[in-house]
């Protein structure tokens, strides 16, 4: 294709006639694999995948920019809305992030509501990968039981927050609600329930022999790939590197509920299945955790309508990886500017190199495997050159601020 | 041809017994996946959602067409009905009522061949003719798959042949009588429904209509009447296959004799068939909903160094053992 | 330790789950229960509602417009008074505004049925009637 960079034919080593449009497959942007729109073009060689291009951008919403219309709450629920699975993820990043700009501690009880409320969204957005994955190898009984599972979960979600996807939950200062009376043995019971099943699922996905031909060094990364393309969360740990911002800096309560960073060697999906699963039942033990360890108190301060003048980044791990958020404030009643950087981001140039070597058939089951939320990732383009003024600070700039600001916080 | 055997050939039991059991079986199978996945099933048409099938067949039926520019529109409009007309006449095969098929030739297991072979076929026109791309990457799935399952199918549908030394369907069933040739020769049946399971294009080989990968396989292109005789056709496939294997294994429609009165007995016999017919149904719907779906290339290398052999031996083992 | 290969893995508890009685909620015929706090349908008590505006300004969604609906005289000025007329079409049923709301005049319900044919329906002009 004449838009493939020259580069990638002499990388892969396939010659032009690869290129021909014979040899090329559209995946997406409609495609009942891809539940939102993305574009990859593959490129066959027969079944074989030689090399893939993605091309996103089918989503973009401008989200970045309507924050800067809107006043710091109203923006709460706008960030929430970038993801529908990981949405209490974005709301922590946010709020956490305008919370270290001000001089208000957030209560100890909000901060382990919260850890409770972030695991249990890990808990049914990683659920609702395995059944995606059970879907797209097309073991449909799978994906079945899974999200009737999940919606255990959800339940509870809804019990504490008041909604089961959009939980709008977090918010400066705290949280919006105490815990519910009489909870925690609720919570403990459907946890109880989902670490009965998700055992289960553990064996059943390490066992079945349908599903382990379709999953075992299908999409294999190695370390070295993962280091040089660093993609975030489940990717980047399936390759044997533990890292998780939960444990590396720790926000919200996890500094008292600590995290087990769970990791596998093989790198492929087979192995990311097992820690999935495993991150699952580790969640489901820091939310027992949390709902015994939580203090009482309240669960919200008050909190200004403005922000005093500054700026933050903060990142949380979010069930995909790590979410980022950089927030800059001028002062008044609506933020200067946010950067969001999404895991799928970070993870999709990995997800390429997963998907070149394979086959055809091996493309929705690789593509889940990174688990891929392009919603999340359209909200930016990363070919946008961006021209307005209020966006001053350069890539160098960021990296030194980091620095410093990591620094700061360690020392 | 009477006019009796006319009606037998297109009502009972010939055609329109079978196109409606066909119904039923879309039914029994999304009505028995649901429930083995904690869901309910179709439940609107129909008592417990049994007429769905039909309401889904006339509902496609009445859609509009629409024929892509690139295809060859006269094989795209005349190919469904061939692709129907193949497990349509394989059917009037089958010994239904006691050892009695409609159809009747000494050697019409081997014509059994010739429809199994030209249903796969008739897919692969009727994808290669809709020129699209994942028709066209289905026609390469389908006829690596067909190379694969083809050779182990019919030597388990020969294998019952060598045991009752008869090459036709009623001497087949016939001469299971005394013994269903299931239990002389498990692994031709195992090796039969696992062939079936490709044929038929489901889990764990629905490799060429995997819908999550090449979105609807060599179907893609189709729609409106064509795709409703093209559904169809695929459970007709399903009832057949089922009833072969019956007739093979089972002792296709024989059973006890209850009554002297022989329109009661035919009843009986149709009765004992249509049981063996769901339990064979029902085996492969239990199949097809506990596993994952394979790549091609597994499915072929599972085909060539696994069942195929097995079937071979299972053939050899029969006859040495004769 | 690697558990064992196995084919059919799920057989079992498929049949096992074919005895359960299923999930499905049969959405039009039965309705789900929905938790204590879950945030519907947004409604206003006309009584209390105050008209201090407060609720349009916190609304990220656009829902609320506050729509003058006659004079008061408090002291020797004349102000505006102004009630809140909704427009639920576009309610993300976030209850910022309940939060904000210093009267308690505002409430979600545990109404989820929104789709209607007509998107005039769910303009909510209930604390209009009562502007004094």
């Amino acid at each position: 294709m004449s838009d493939a960079p020259a580069g990638d034919r002499k990388e892969t080593g396939a010659g032009l006639m690869q290129y021909s449009p014979e040899g090329m497959m559209p995946f997406g942007p409609v495609h009942p694999s891809l539940k939102e729109p993305e574009y990859f073009k593959l490129i066959l060689e027969g079944e074989k995948i030689v090399q893939v291009v993605p091309r996103i951008g089918y989503v973009h919403r401008g989200i970045e920019r309507a924050a800067q219309e809107r006043t710091w709450v109203k923006d709460i629920y706008l960030f929430e809305r970038i993801c529908g699975i990981c949405s209490f993820a974005h709301s922590i990043s946010f709020t956490q992030a305008v919370e270290s700009m001000s001089p208000f501690e957030v209560p100890d009880r909000a901060r382990y509501i919260r850890v409770v409320v972030a695991e249990l969204e890990r808990i049914h957005s990683h659920l609702l990968w395995l059944g995606l994955v059970g879907h797209w190898a097309g073991f449909d009984t799978l994906f079945m039981w899974v999200w009737k599972d999940r919606e255990h979960v959800l339940d509870l979600e809804e019990g504490i927050t008041g909604n089961r996807v959009h939980k709008s939950y977090s918010t400066f200062g705290g949280v919006r609600k105490d815990l519910p009376e009489g909870i925690g043995a609720k919570v403990t019971a459907e946890l109880g329930y989902i670490e009965k099943r998700v055992a289960y699922y553990k064996d059943l996905v390490q066992s079945e022999q349908t599903l382990t031909v379709r999953t075992r060094g299908v999409g294999r990364i190695s370390q070295d790939t993962a280091r040089k393309l660093s993609p975030v969360g489940p990717l980047l740990r399936c390759t044997g590197i533990g890292r998780d911002v939960r444990t590396e800096d720790p926000y919200a309560a996890y500094d008292e509920v600590r995290p087990e960073v769970q990791t596998s060697k093989d790198g492929d999906i087979a192995s990311l299945l097992v820690l999935r699963l495993n991150e699952v039942l580790d969640s489901c033990r820091m939310v027992k955790e949390a709902l015994e360890k939580i203090p009482s108190g309240p669960f919200k301060v008050p909190f200004p309508r403005t922000v005093p003048e500054g700026e933050a980044a903060f990142h949380v791990e979010a069930p995909r990886g790590e979410l980022f958020y950089f927030v800059k404030s001028a002062g008044g009643s609506v933020p200067e500017r946010v950067k969001i950087r999404t895991p799928t981001m970070a993870n999709l140039l990995t997800a390429t190199e997963m998907l070149k070597g394979q086959t055809l058939a091996d493309v929705p089951v690789v593509l889940t495997g990174m688990d891929p939320c392009f919603g999340c990732m359209d909200r930016v383009s990363v070919f946008d050159v961006d021209k307005s003024k209020e966006w001053s600070l350069s890539g160098e700039e960021l990296r030194d601020y980091g620095i410093e600001y990591y620094r700061g916080r360690r020392g | 041809m009477t006019p009796v055997q006319l009606a037998e050939l297109l009502l009972f039991p010939g055609l329109t017994f079978f196109v409606w059991l066909a119904f039923l079986f879309e039914w029994l199978e999304r009505k028995t996946a649901a429930r083995m996945q904690g869901r309910l099933g179709p439940v609107v048409a129909g008592p417990f959602g049994i007429l769905q099938p039909v309401a889904d067949f006339f509902k496609l039926a009445s859609k509009e067409e629409i024929v892509p520019s690139e295809s060859d529109p006269f094989v795209l409009r005349w190919g469904p009905a061939l692709y129907f007309a193949a497990p349509a006449i394989g059917i009037a095969f089958i010994p239904v009522l006691g050892y009695q098929s409609v159809l009747y030739h000494p050697l019409d297991l081997l014509f059994m061949f010739f429809v199994l072979g030209f249903s796969t076929l008739m897919a692969g026109l009727l994808g290669y003719a809709s020129a699209g791309r994942y028709a066209t990457i289905a026609m390469g799935r389908l006829v690596v798959q067909y190379t694969s399952y083809e050779v182990p199918l019919l030597i388990s549908m020969v294998t019952p042949a060598v045991l009752a030394g008869s090459l036709s369907l009623q001497g087949v069933a016939q001469a299971q009588a005394p013994l269903w040739y299931i239990f002389l020769a498990p692994m031709a049946f195992a090796v039969f429904i696992l062939a079936s399971l490709a044929e038929l294009e489901k889990p764990p080989f629905d490799i060429p209509s995997a819908s999550t990968e090449i979105v609807g396989g060599w179907m893609t292109e189709f729609s409106g009447n064509a795709l409703a005789y093209v559904k169809l056709t695929k459970n007709l496939s399903y009832v057949f296959l089922s009833a072969l294997a019956v007739t093979l294994f089972l002792g296709g429609a024989g059973g006890p004799v209850l009554t002297a009165d022989s329109d009661v007995q035919a009843l009986a016999y149709v009765c004992y068939f249509l049981l063996k017919l769901f339990a064979v149904g029902f085996l492969i719907f239990a199949i097809k909903t506990g596993l994952a779906r394979v790549r091609i290339d597994q499915a072929a290398k599972v085909f060539w160094t696994v069942v195929t052999p097995l079937s071979l031996a299972q053939l050899a083992l029969v006859i040495l053992l004769r | 330790m690697m558990p064992r290969k196995k084919l059919g893995g799920a057989l079992g508890e498929m049949f096992k789950t074919a005895l359960e009685p299923p999930v499905t909620e049969q959405y039009p015929f039965g309705r789900k229960v929905v938790a204590e706090r879950f945030r519907g349908r947004l409604d206003v008590d006309p009584v209390k509602c105050t008209g201090c505006s407060v609720c349009e300004v916190v609304c990220p969604a656009g829902v609320i417009t506050m729509v003058p609906v006659g004079k008061k005289t408090i002291g020797s000025r004349e102000v505006e008074v102004k009630r809140p007329s909704f427009d639920l079409y576009t309610c993300i049923s976030c209850g910022q505004c309940v939060d904000d709301c210093r009267f308690g005049a505002l409430t979600l319900t545990h109404d989820f049925e929104l789709a209607v044919f007509d998107k005039k329906s769910l303009i909510m002009k209930k604390a209009l009637q009562v502007g004094k």
